[in-house]
């Protein structure tokens, strides 16, 4: 059985390095984008089964993506976990509106983070049948 | 003569020779020492971020000897990391520090006779988030230097423990020393403890800082502040009054409605402005009415905020906004009208102008015209130039045209 592939868009390499391995080490494949240009193009070419997002980006930030994506029928379907920092709820309304599966806000808990991954992977693996 | 000029020319080419030397050298040593350091982080970082991810009891078991360039790359990896996260991953980055000794070493540093270099401490200690470090930031918020004092303050907010409030309160009685805005932030960062603390210790603030607490207070949403909030109401100070109620109405709870709709009668506009800004927030539909009313008031302010608090209560406020277009008052119908527009629903009736739906395209029709006979209609003319649909130009043209006023609207 192959692997999940999550793609982790942020332009924070710390961040992204973070989440990367605490995802790879989970058994996931994991694809990473470091600005929302690459963040688009990269979800059109690899069909994540997930994609954590960032909402702040350089080039084209995360609303942007999350607008173009859900507006192209080749990647509406892939669900999206926006990623926001505290005091900044109404970003998260704005992106859950948009078509967001769910968000994270920074600082974030790694447990919890991984939690919503794998609730989410095993809502569409159930949809799938 | 020239002699003495050639030897001058020699003596400068040969400084301005051995200046570009120097130059390349010490850039070719700064971009060697650079590509060590990101080398370094390379291989150290996976073993860190492994950790992090709960493998292993002690990052220290699981790093190579390290030397002084390594440690230093390795406490910039978990400071780095510690901006981010918070629980299990947030609580391995203390434990690493205390364990590899970096809590010690900036301790230490706290009584360097540089003060940036005690400054720089100070803040990493903060991120670290130990509690061990709670005593030595306490007293170096005595520092001479102010910067000094304002980081070792802001450390104190992040490790938020209970003994870390009480000297962050203690500075707001000293308000020559601190600024009471700065203190407040990092207490309203603290969350609940902090709240606790501020409601027990208020009496003994002095007025400039009660201002800032009760900002605070309302910031971390700590509805045990509610008793004091509401007691403050009253309180012979009129700015104390207006944050109490904006205070309330960030904690948002609905049960607090009657006493903010007191303060829609306070003396003070202030308090008025922010009772009905507050009011909105909570949503009671109780509040519609008096909301309504206050859209008369002789204060710009007040009347935008009464407004505004309208449009936040959903369908029941903007219907009322909608009525206030052909309200007696003067004011009243400016206010509603600017808030419409500012709030986007005039855009959305002037769309419905041209709707299949006929109930739709009679209801704007009646709100443009309602607008129109406000004589408030800088919006409209701008739409009816620019909007993108020509039927809507044409159906706005004519409204604004003179003589198809409908409405009557008492002077």
């Amino acid at each position: 059985m192959s692997h999940p592939k999550i793609l982790v868009a942020d332009d924070d390499s710390t961040i992204r390095r973070f989440i990367v391995t605490l995802l790879a080490d989970r058994g996931y494949e994991i694809h990473e984008a470091v600005d929302g240009e690459q963040a688009f193009k990269v979800a059109e070419s690899v069909k994540p089964d997930l994609m954590l997002l960032d909402l702040i980006m350089p080039y084209r930030d995360g609303f942007d993506v999350l607008y173009d994506l859900k507006h192209d029928p080749a990647t509406s379907e892939i669900p999206i976990i926006i990623m926001s920092v505290k005091d900044r709820e109404e970003e998260i309304v704005k992106g859950l509106n948009m078509g967001a599966e769910d968000y994270v806000v920074k600082p974030f808990n790694s447990l919890e983070l991984v939690a919503r991954v794998r609730k989410i992977l095993e809502r569409e693996n159930r949809r799938a049948g | 003569m020239s002699e003495i000029l050639i030897r001058a020319l020699w003596i400068l080419g040969g400084v301005l020779f051995f200046l570009s030397i120097y130059i390349i050298a010490n850039k070719a040593l700064r971009e060697t020492t650079e590509r060590r350091v990101a080398w370094m982080r390379g291989e150290l970082e996976p073993k860190v971020l492994e950790y992090l991810n709960g493998k292993g009891e002690r990052l220290g078991a699981v790093l190579p000897p390290l030397g002084r360039t390594e440690r230093r790359v390795v406490e910039e990896v978990l400071l780095d990391n510690g901006r981010f996260l918070k629980g299990n991953a947030r609580d391995r980055i203390t434990a690493a520090c205390e364990d590899l000794g970096y809590v010690r070493d900036r301790t230490r540093q706290l009584k360097s006779s540089r003060w940036w270099r005690r400054a720089e401490a100070a803040e990493k200690l903060g991120t670290m988030k130990s509690p061990k470090a709670t005593a030595e930031l306490i007293a170096l918020m005595r520092d001479e230097m102010p910067e000094v004092r304002m980081r070792a303050a802001r450390a104190l907010g992040q490790l938020e423990t209970r003994s870390s409030v009480k000297p962050l309160i203690g500075t707001l009685q000293d308000p020559n020393r601190w600024s009471a805005l700065r203190i407040a932030d990092i207490l309203a960062g603290m969350g609940p403890e902090a709240a606790d603390e501020l409601v027990e210790s208020f009496a003994t603030l002095p007025a400039k800082a009660r201002v800032a607490a009760v900002d605070c207070l309302g910031r971390v949403k700590s509805h045990r502040a509610a008793g004091l909030l509401i007691k403050l109401l009253s309180d012979p100070d009129r700015d104390l009054r207006a944050r109490a109620a904006h205070s309330l109405g960030l904690i948002g709870d609905p049960n607090f409605t009657p006493d903010l709709q007191r303060a829609l009668k306070d003396p003070a506009w202030p308090v008025r402005a922010m009772a009905a800004k507050a009011l909105g927030k909570l949503g009671r539909p109780e509040a519609v009415a008096p909301l309504f009313d206050l859209l008369k008031d002789r204060e710009w302010w007040v009347r935008i905020n009464a407004a505004e608090g309208l449009r936040s209560m959903g369908d029941r406020g903007l219907a009322a906004l909608v009525n206030a277009i052909d309200s007696e008052d003067r004011y009243a119908r400016h206010a509603a009208v600017a808030t419409l527009e500012g709030a986007g629903v005039l855009d959305q009736y002037v769309e419905k102008l041209v709707s299949a739906d006929e109930q739709e395209r009679e209801a704007a029709l009646t709100l443009i015209r309602k607008i129109v006979a406000a004589e408030r209609t800088d919006h409209l003319m701008q739409a009816a130039s620019r909007h993108a649909q020509e039927k809507v130009r044409e159906q706005l043209a004519r409204l604004l045209a003179p003589g198809d006023v409908k409405v009557q609207v008492k002077a």
